[in-house]
């Protein structure tokens, strides 16, 4: 997998060359070691037999240059590909960024090619690379030689993913750096598009952390407060409740909202139950209209009593305002009262 | 079932140190240099990238290094896993004079910690060993459990093809 190292300004990548035995991965890695200028290579390291057939791996760091602001550094690896050291190439492949597969063109090579190509995807998946998606490039080798496949029957058979190809004859470095160049490519692409700031992008980043975090914040978030009335309403409340509360309704759901809505925002999940409590319309209007209704009839008698002293006060005599006091309460509040009424004006 | 699941998702996340990260690693690494008395400590992730290094390292080849000792590790585990171990956690390979002691530092990476015989003792240098990597393991949990940075990491590539045209222009 990237590494990505501020403290080092670097992206480390790892390309790892797969294939059969004897197919030229070696090579391949041989001639990049060879061509490539002193200043970006490291040392080539080759854990072989006594017979240079590759036991473990070869390894060489390729540094390319800064890409993106960032130091960016290829870790070249080729595995063993014996079908006997299974075991070891499964190890290189781990955390692998790209793939190289190089292919032995010659017919009698095909059967091999094919069996590397499903160890290939098989190991890969063990690893939890999908072989679908990882960066990768064919290369179809040795294409000097008198008698070898026809491109597109290695096609046909090994390009299952619809992956770049190249031909190539590694022994002259023919077709090593252009299949290279592909892969670092595809890698490099891969990368910025999971990294890169994409000007499209720029403010996703923090919308998706906010967006992501809270999952029931929604429906709460989008009312702050008192203000947007117009929309809540129709949400919560059923249409008789939105008819009955249209007056009186503004200066009530002012205040109590911002209380509820306030702590919603965090546990959300359990705050929506008392969303649907202020909605609802059974349990408020009780306390409301009982709340109302007491109020009025204080102030009513605060006016009447007033207005009695007032009229009293002409006069300057308090009995002249019992008899208006009556009056009042018999025309205006006895009608609205009902019963009360009667006792009242029965005194 | 567990581990290997565990063990995948850790694949699939990349390793991102910030500047602050390698410093707090490495203040940590030069301390346990100094009570351990071994000559230089390197960090390098499973994959065999060189994160970080303190000490000496004249004439020694990093990333080279790092490439191996990660390689080597993981074949370790394959041995330990044969004989039905999950891991072993830490590897030793001792020379007449240096002697290079690998320890795993939580899920994904290595501490390499080369040391001269005469200056210390294997003894030492595991009795240290193992409270640093607790250490480091609290220190390498933060950074794997941040979610941050998944975007705008570097600056965006746009014309890909000359940026490759450019990077191995002299290859």
């Amino acid at each position: 997998m990237v590494q990505i190292n501020f403290a080092k300004r670097e992206i480390n990548c790892k390309l790892v060359y797969y294939g059969p035995g004897l197919s030229g991965k070696t090579t391949n890695l041989e001639v990049v070691h060879k061509k490539a200028p002193a200043s970006k290579k490291g040392e080539l390291t080759s854990i072989a037999t006594e017979g240079d057939r590759t036991l473990f791996f070869d390894y060489m760091p390729l540094e390319l240059g800064k890409v993106g602001g960032m130091n960016t550094k290829f870790q070249l690896y080729t595995v063993p590909g014996q079908v006997y050291y299974n075991a070891t190439r499964k190890l290189v492949l781990q955390g692998a960024d790209g793939v190289v597969f190089v292919a032995d063109s010659q017919p009698d090579k095909m059967d091999e090619n094919i069996e590397s190509f499903q160890n290939l995807e098989e190991n890969l998946r063990e690893q939890g690379l999908q072989p679908e998606t990882i960066p990768m490039v064919l290369q179809w080798n040795k294409r000097d030689l008198p008698n070898v496949c026809d491109v597109s029957e290695l096609d046909k058979k090994l390009n299952k993913y619809n992956s770049p190809t190249f031909e190539a004859v590694a022994v002259t470095g023919e077709g090593v750096f252009p299949t290279l160049k592909k892969l670092a490519q595809m890698v490099l692409e891969k990368l910025n598009k999971e990294y890169g700031l994409n000007p499209d992008k720029k403010g996703e980043a923090g919308k998706k952390e906010t967006a992501a975090a809270p999952a029931a914040k929604p429906e709460p978030k989008p009312e702050p407060k008192p203000e947007p009335k117009p929309e809540r309403r129709p949400e919560p409340k059923p249409e008789p409740v939105a008819e009955r509360r249209a007056e009186p309704k503004p200066e009530r759901r002012a205040e109590p909202k911002p209380e509820r809505r306030e702590p919603a925002p965090l546990p959300s999940g359990n705050r929506k139950p008392q969303g649907y409590d202020i909605g609802s319309g059974a349990l408020p209007p009780p306390p409301k209209k009982g709340g109302g209704k007491g109020l009025m009839i204080v102030m009513l008698l605060i006016l009447v009593v007033a207005g009695a002293f007032i009229g009293g006060g002409y006069t300057g005599k308090l009995e002249q305002a019992v008899p208006a006091l009556q009056k009042f309460y018999d025309d205006k509040l006895a009608p609205t009262l009902g019963g009360g009424s009667q006792s009242a004006g029965g005194e | 079932m567990g581990a290997s699941e565990t063990d995948r998702k850790l694949r699939k996340a990349r390793l991102i140190f910030y500047e602050d990260d390698v410093e707090r690693i490495n203040k940590a690494l030069e301390n346990y240099q100094n009570l351990s008395k071994s000559r230089c400590n390197m960090l390098i992730d499973v994959e065999g990238h060189p994160v970080t290094q303190v000490g000496s390292t004249e004439g020694i080849n990093l990333e080279t290094i790092a490439a191996l000792v990660a390689a080597s590790f993981a074949a370790t585990k394959e041995v330990a896993k044969i004989l039905g171990e999950a891991e072993f956690s830490s590897l030793t390979h001792q020379g007449k004079h240096e002697s290079i002691q690998l320890s795993l530092v939580g899920d994904r990476t290595i501490l390499a910690t080369i040391f001269d015989s005469e200056e210390t003792t294997i003894g030492m240098v595991m009795f240290y060993t193992k409270e640093l990597v607790e250490k480091l393991a609290g220190i390498f949990a933060e950074i794997g459990n941040r979610k941050d940075m998944k975007q705008g990491v570097f600056e965006p590539m746009e014309d890909m093809e000359s940026v490759i045209d450019d990077l191995f222009g002299d290859v």
